[in-house]
């Protein structure tokens, strides 16, 4: 199956690196032209020559969506490179651990601001252009870390979970024209992660107990991810919004 | 029936306490014997429900905060400790509705939704959660709502508010749990005491409005105050000690014939 977005256009924050760069090749792959948004100026213009040389075309914008501002000027850009915006896919987010005695005001407003603020400023600003025409899809990042209780995740979870909650209201409020679903991705295979295991002292170990709780036994990997944003960017998902859909290897179902 | 309190001796927090359904519950944790500080933002409203508490046999302060200040919460929990000798119960009640569709929620209000009805329950347990740790029992509930758990038109800061408040109940529970202390959600729909009604009577027919909200649910009325209380009530006590982590929906049928 090809061309899934042909003559679409997605923006895609965090898409400097990892889980964000991923996604704009396979959406590039698919037809659309991706608007690369990260707050690394070099890893956006990385990411734009990977969809270049996927065939299709891309621009890169430097913003830090914690700002709200950025996030006007991020979606001004898109519409003045691309003249609309068809998906908007909020990938970008900080993780910081801790827990709810120990996270400091600065940790909470940080994290708050990242991973939920940031979405909303962003789909309020993105909205006029995806009511128009045929509609639109919003794709949010939330975690499986917002749909069950762990330890050690004090502002983070409630980020993610304050994300799935705003995902189903913007579903329930722009239902007729524009679509929105949040993936929950578990622990999926990035530098970032192996740099934390990297740093563990018992990093071994820590990845050996994690698998163990991963029905599937291997960690995810960002196509996993990618071909999962794919779905719902595209039409195949057209009667889809509003869910909540795990990509982690079945570890919500065993927790 | 044992005649005996639920809450004898018990130090309580309430936070929203001045009005609504946090003055109900101040009112139902003191008439069940716990010694409440009836926290609010509005002073002359705390002490009215502090004095009325009084005046009616409990035993209650009064007490200023504003939940977003990490300070002012610090310092109302090192004054409960200081007056009580502990804190056995918090019922994190301080909220705000705000009614917009995300294309009309300004920046203020969205900060302000999430500084009240999110920041405030997680400064709450960061300072009252090591204080019930050391003393080996607690149980603090926050106040949800049926939109933190379905989307609806309308509450765009709102539901993104009271989604995330279950999550960090559920951390707070999980970390919590070997102390002893718990941490659960209650989760009512329009009541007739809470913020709804202040909702409702800002239009041109408040009437309607609650009956029609009052039709969609299944069993055909609105929350009472009593049933919020019950449900706070049965989580403050030891009837509740193996319940830790939980969301209690009071929401008449509502959220069950969703997904």
């Amino acid at each position: 199956m090809n061309g899934l977005l042909d003559g679409k256009v997605a923006l895609i924050t965090g898409a400097g690196s990892g889980q964000g760069r991923a996604a704009s090749v396979v959406f590039a792959e698919h037809g659309a032209r991706v608007v690369v948004a990260d707050m690394d100026e070099d890893g956006a213009a990385e990411t734009v020559q990977l969809v270049d040389a996927a065939g299709s075309k891309a621009a890169g914008v430097t913003v830090d969506v914690s700002r709200r501002p950025d996030n006007d000027r991020m979606v001004d850009f898109a519409l003045d490179a691309f003249g609309t915006i068809d998906v908007l896919y909020n990938n970008a987010a900080i993780q910081m651990s801790g827990r709810v005695v120990e996270c400091t005001e600065e940790q909470w407003d940080i994290t708050i601001a990242t991973n939920l603020s940031a979405i909303f400023w962003a789909c309020r600003a993105a909205m006029p252009s995806l009511l128009e025409g045929d509609g639109g899809s919003i794709i949010n990042t939330a975690s499986v870390l917002g749909l069950i209780g762990s330890e050690g995740y004090a502002a983070y979870g409630p980020a993610k979970a304050g994300l799935v909650a705003l995902t189903r209201q913007i579903a329930t409020e722009y239902g007729p024209k524009v679509r929105a679903n949040v993936i929950a991705p578990g622990s999926i295979d990035t530098p970032r992660f192996r740099k934390v295991t990297a740093a563990m002292a018992d990093g071994d170990a820590f990845l050996e107990g994690l698998l163990g709780n991963i029905p599937l036994h291997r960690l995810g990997t960002a196509e996993d991810v990618s071909r999962v944003a794919l779905f719902l960017a595209s039409d195949l998902s057209a009667y889809t919004s509003g869910a909540v859909i795990p990509v982690d290897g079945g570890l919500a179902a065993y927790r | 029936m044992s005649t005996e309190k639920r809450l004898d001796g018990r130090s309580a927090i309430v936070t929203g306490g001045g009005s609504g359904l946090g003055e109900c519950i101040s009112h139902r944790l003191a008439d069940q014997g716990a010694v409440v500080a009836v926290a609010d933002v509005d002073e002359p409203a705390a002490q009215l429900v502090a004095a009325a508490i009084v005046k009616s046999g409990g035993e209650a302060e009064p007490m200023t905060v504003d939940v977003t200040q990490e300070g002012e919460v610090a310092a109302m929990v090192d004054s409960v400790v200081e007056r009580t000798g502990g804190i056995d119960v918090l019922v994190c009640s301080a909220a705000i509705e705000v009614r917009a569709s995300l294309g009309d929620t300004t920046d203020e209000d969205w900060q302000r939704v999430l500084d009240v009805n999110l920041k405030g329950p997680f400064l709450c347990l960061k300072h009252a959660l090591p204080v019930m740790a050391r003393g080996g029992r607690g149980s603090a509930i926050l106040m949800g709502s049926v939109l933190g758990a379905i989307g609806s038109p309308g509450y765009a800061a709102y539901c993104a508010s009271k989604g995330a408040l279950v999550n960090l109940a559920k951390q707070a529970a999980i970390e919590h749990a070997p102390d002893q202390v718990r941490v659960n959600v209650v989760s009512p729909s329009a009541s007739e005491t809470g913020l709804f009604i202040r909702v409702a009577e800002s239009t041109s027919d408040p009437e309607a409005v609650k009956a029609m909200v009052a039709e969609r649910t299944p069993m055909g009325r609105l929350a009472t105050a009593a049933d919020v209380c019950d449900a706070v009530l049965y989580l403050a006590s030891d009837e509740s000690a193996y319940v830790t982590g939980t969301v209690v929906p009071l929401d008449g049928g509502m959220a069950a014939r969703r997904t």
